[in-house]
């Protein structure tokens, strides 16, 4: 019954997806309970936990009481942010998630602590997204977005005047890539779940679609719409900022940015070591997965047409379905491990080539 | 009230001592002070002052002139670049008032009414907020319901207890905000622009309650630039005048009726408003 | 000015701002029509907020956990026969979720019911099948998804959001972050006011045609102004905080007692969810 999947649909579902990626990419990424099974959501909070923590071990070092309301406003604000539609070039439109902005102005720290919260109550008071599910939308959006974010402005504006225009790009930029990386993430997410969440008879039982699928589905409208919003957004309101607000932009210019970047290291290792934990960890589920081998099966069944639709991304990935391997397990670590690796170089060339510039001319400004 | 108890027992027991005077103390005495934001402009300009317990003073200026600083530097909140502040007989200072206890006693006796509601209404409920301020200064939970009861029923806001602060028309958010700050029972009220965005009614409502609150002896200090409710509650004026220093000190009458003054200070246009508004004269006895 | 604008002429840009503005006023009705059923006479709304927090994470987490659809869809009836009791309108109950769930969901999943391999429950064309499995799994995405936004509906809908707050120190959640949680509730309000009525007073302005460009350019201004009001008016509140004596710990007035009666629609519910979790492992 493989072959009922012939070339000839492939059009019409090429189509269908070019469609849906456009739509998709224009919502925000918050994922409703439901697509999630209950131990990715649990690993998902397990890994958000720790910068919750660092985030309010900072508030109590550097701002005390003073934060509560400063964290309370701006958690509304970014709510609020993200109820604009913003218009692109080109007659798309899509909303923001504030994050980079809230990253630049508060440092990545607290801004996860800020985006969070906001999150938070959209899930728990007007039911967007997920209430199991806040992990991981936090980890992808309150924390994921931040951290890529700054780290790309920093990068860009260090050394820099307040009103340096390489503000903008890096604003521009690290929202980019933050959102993109976040909705990378998502779709390693709802990536895994058919791998290894599955009914007695192979149906998956949470969200259905396999990596080849759901990372581009996720990654290309993201970069394509939402990403691009973000990083709009982000450079319009730091150019609105440096023209008539510059003193809430040196509010985070203070650096230690090493230490910011070791905590992106942090995650990404941290995500390295818990793909495996959530391979391994659901025993029976596992079992019922590896006797039925319908994984291998459903990965080989993709239809072509998927198969060259992903081919963008899943060419660098496609050790998964090796039969060399013979081990979907290990294979999917791999293209995970592979996936994460690659987003981190991205990262690191990113800020390797881009703090390599700041020259002596702008060191008066470091004070 | 505790302290202007303290203060009576003051007066009686000075004339058996014959030498020394009777010792009054004053409210908040404001020596020489000087502030400004971010170390930049001025706000405050060599600015002296004492207000007596009891008294019902009214901060007459023009938007802008520092009376808001003012009443934040007399809360505590804000701290002097040159000069001194006394409270109570002991200097307000942040030192001072990092001392927890120090610090819960003069909250307990000093209550600032924020102009912007938004500002002083931060609580998701009416009752959140009416409850906070007692709760932080470590009143008993019993003592902070039954206070909570009767300020919302003084205030007669009970039917707003559930509300949320968003919900609420601007003369409720007073009300509710007054209500925040009555649950502490303070010796001291400091109101800044309570007319701000009240009606009519509200207004005289608002002066009723200034005047019950001077009745029972409370010392209030009103920051505004309406002289209608000056006329109506001030038993003293202090004028400041766009240079953010004071301008001129006295009885309500004569300020009031010096045109030149009020002019020059930017308020004359708010005084064809006194004329113009009839005074209730059982309220502004 | 205001009779240059001519409503009939509608443009991109102008849409843009609609929906901002629709998006807006569409949360600010959405909050006021739960704080209505909130307040009406009903089964959730007589239960401590404990009670109904702790029910609603009990069901979400056996709907998740769940491999039997027929549980699945137990608890999405149980769920409705909740909101029967609670006064919440069924018409409204059922729309909300099974109107929004094709615009989501439903195109999200509509291909894996060709795609996810398996023996052929239906030949729709020549090429085009259904799978059995594919079935079986969008049923599971859709029933799941319908019956978790359904169960927190419940608690949204039933409990005015601040005893949602103070209900939630039943998990654990620190003071201070329930304090923070409910100052953003509240200022959520104050920014998307504040928001309208900038977007209002830019949209009476607007004469003639306005590029995305210049869209964008609002947008950003509006958005620049809103964080700086956001930054000044924190800084005001900490103010009034400390005028009444918060020094960063919290102490909260605590007025809900759980009576026997919530306890024991706790232990139904809580058994049932087990009961639940047993049945569809």
């Amino acid at each position: 019954m493989i072959e009922l999947f012939t070339f000839k649909i492939n059009k019409w579902l090429v189509a269908y997806y070019a469609a849906l990626l456009v739509w998709l990419g224009t919502t925000a990424m918050h994922i409703p309970d439901g697509y999630l099974s209950p131990l990715t959501s649990l690993v998902m909070f397990l890994l958000v936990l720790p910068f919750w923590m660092i985030g309010v071990r900072k508030i109590r070092e550097t701002m005390n009481a003073r934060s509560v309301p400063l964290i309370a406003l701006l958690a509304a604000f970014s709510f609020v942010i993200m109820m604009f539609n913003i218009p692109l070039p080109g007659g798309t439109s899509g909303h923001a998630i504030g994050a980079t902005l809230a990253a630049i102005v508060l440092g990545p720290e607290v801004a996860v602590i800020a985006v969070s919260i906001a999150l938070i109550i959209q899930a728990f008071f007007f039911g967007d997204g997920g209430i199991l599910a806040i992990g991981a939308n936090c980890f992808n959006m309150a924390v994921v977005v931040p951290y890529v974010g700054y780290a790309v402005y920093q990068a860009f504006s260090k050394g820099t005047p307040i009103n340096s225009p390489r503000r903008l790009t890096g604003a521009a930029l690290g929202g980019w890539l933050g959102v993109s990386t976040g909705a990378f993430l998502a779709g390693i997410e709802f990536g895994i779940q058919p791998l290894l969440f599955k009914a007695a008879d192979g149906s998956p039982l949470y969200a259905p679609f396999p990596l080849s699928v759901s990372v581009p589905a996720m990654l290309i409208p993201h970069m394509l719409v939402a990403s691009v919003v973000e990083g709009l957004l982000t450079a319009l309101v730091v150019a609105y900022l440096q023209r008539s607000n510059s003193n809430i932009l040196e509010g985070a210019a203070i650096p230690a940015q090493a230490l910011r970047l070791r905590g992106l290291w942090v995650a990404l290792a941290v995500l390295i070591v818990a793909s495996p934990f959530g391979l391994l960890a659901p025993g029976t589920a596992w079992g019922e997965w590896s006797t039925g081998q319908l994984s291998a099966m459903g990965l080989q069944a993709i239809p072509t047409g998927m198969r060259q639709l992903s081919g963008l991304w899943g060419a660098p990935l496609s050790g998964y379905n090796l039969p060399v391997l013979g081990n979907t397990n290990l294979g999917y670590v791999i293209s995970a491990v592979t996936g994460i690796v690659i987003v981190g170089l991205v990262v690191w060339l990113f800020t390797l080539l881009l703090t390599v510039r700041p020259g002596a001319q702008n060191q008066e400004h470091q004070r | 009230m505790e302290h202007i108890i303290h203060n009576e027992t003051n007066n009686k027991a000075a004339p058996n001592r014959v030498p020394s005077p009777p010792v009054i103390q004053p409210v908040f005495e404001v020596k020489q002070v000087s502030f400004a934001y971010d170390g930049k402009q001025l706000a405050l300009e060599n600015i002296d002052m004492v207000v007596q317990a009891g008294e019902c003073l009214a901060i007459l200026g023009a938007n802008g002139c520092g009376k808001s600083t003012l009443l934040k530097l007399l809360d505590g909140l804000y701290f002097p670049i040159s000069g001194s502040v006394t409270a109570f007989g002991q200097p307000l200072t942040e030192a001072a008032l990092r001392n927890d206890e120090a610090n819960f006693a003069f909250r307990r006796r000093v209550g600032l009414v924020f102009q912007d509601t938004d500002v002083q209404l931060f609580s998701p409920s009416v009752l959140d907020e009416v409850a906070f301020a007692p709760l932080q200064l470590g009143i008993p939970r019993e003592e902070v319901t039954r206070r909570v009861e009767s300020a919302l029923e003084m205030l007669r806001i009970e039917k707003l207890r559930d509300r949320a602060p968003h919900r609420l028309s601007g003369g409720e958010k007073r009300r509710v905000a007054l209500a925040s700050v009555l649950t502490l029972n303070p010796d001291v009220w400091l109101l800044d622009e309570p007319t701000t965005g009240l009606d009519p009614r509200s207004q005289s409502w608002l002066v009723e309650f200034i005047l019950q609150q001077r009745q029972v002896g409370k010392t209030v200090i009103t920051a505004t630039h309406d002289l209608v409710i000056a006329e109506q509650v001030a038993t003293k004026i202090v004028v400041f005048n766009e240079d953010h220093r004071i301008e001129a000190a006295g009885q309500p009458q004569e300020i009031l009726k010096n045109h030149d003054l009020l002019h020059r200070c930017n308020l004359s246009h708010y005084h064809n408003e006194v004329n113009a508004v009839h005074v209730d004269p059982v309220l502004a006895k | 000015m205001d009779k240059s604008i001519n409503p009939g002429h509608s443009h991109r840009s102008s849409h843009v701002l609609e929906h901002t503005l629709h998006g807006i006023s569409e949360t600010l009705e959405r909050a006021l029509f739960a704080e209505e059923i909130s307040a009406k006479p009903g089964l959730f709304q007589s239960l401590d907020a404990r009670v109904k927090i702790l029910t609603v994470l009990a069901f979400l987490l056996a709907v998740s956990f769940s491999k039997n659809l027929e549980i699945i869809a137990a608890i999405y009836l149980l769920a409705l026969a909740l909101a029967l009791a609670s006064s919440i309108p069924a018409g409204f109950f059922v729309k909300r979720v099974w109107l929004a769930l094709p615009f989501f969901t439903g195109l999200i999943i509509l291909p894996a019911l060709f795609v996810t391999p398996g023996p052929v429950l239906l030949q729709v064309l020549p090429g085009l099948a259904i799978t059995r499995t594919g079935a079986i799994s969008s049923l599971f995405l859709l029933l799941r998804v319908s019956t978790s936004i359904s169960l927190s509906l419940l608690l949204i809908l039933t409990t005015p959001w601040n005893t949602v707050l103070s209900g939630l120190t039943v998990l654990r959640v620190p003071d201070v972050f329930i304090l923070i949680l409910g100052m953003t509730y509240r200022y959520i309000y104050l920014l998307l006011h504040t928001a309208n009525d900038m977007f209002l007073s830019r949209k009476s302005r607007v004469v003639g045609w306005l590029d995305a460009g210049e869209d964008r350019r609002m947008l950003a201004a509006i958005s620049g102004t809103l964080l700086a009001k956001s930054i000044n008016m924190s800084s005001e509140v900490y103010l009034s905080m400390q005028s009444r004596g918060f020094r960063g710990s919290v102490v909260t007035l605590k007025p809900f007692k759980m009576q026997p009666r919530d306890w024991a629609w706790l232990a139904v519910f809580i058994g049932l969810a087990i009961l639940a979790v047993v049945l569809g492992r």
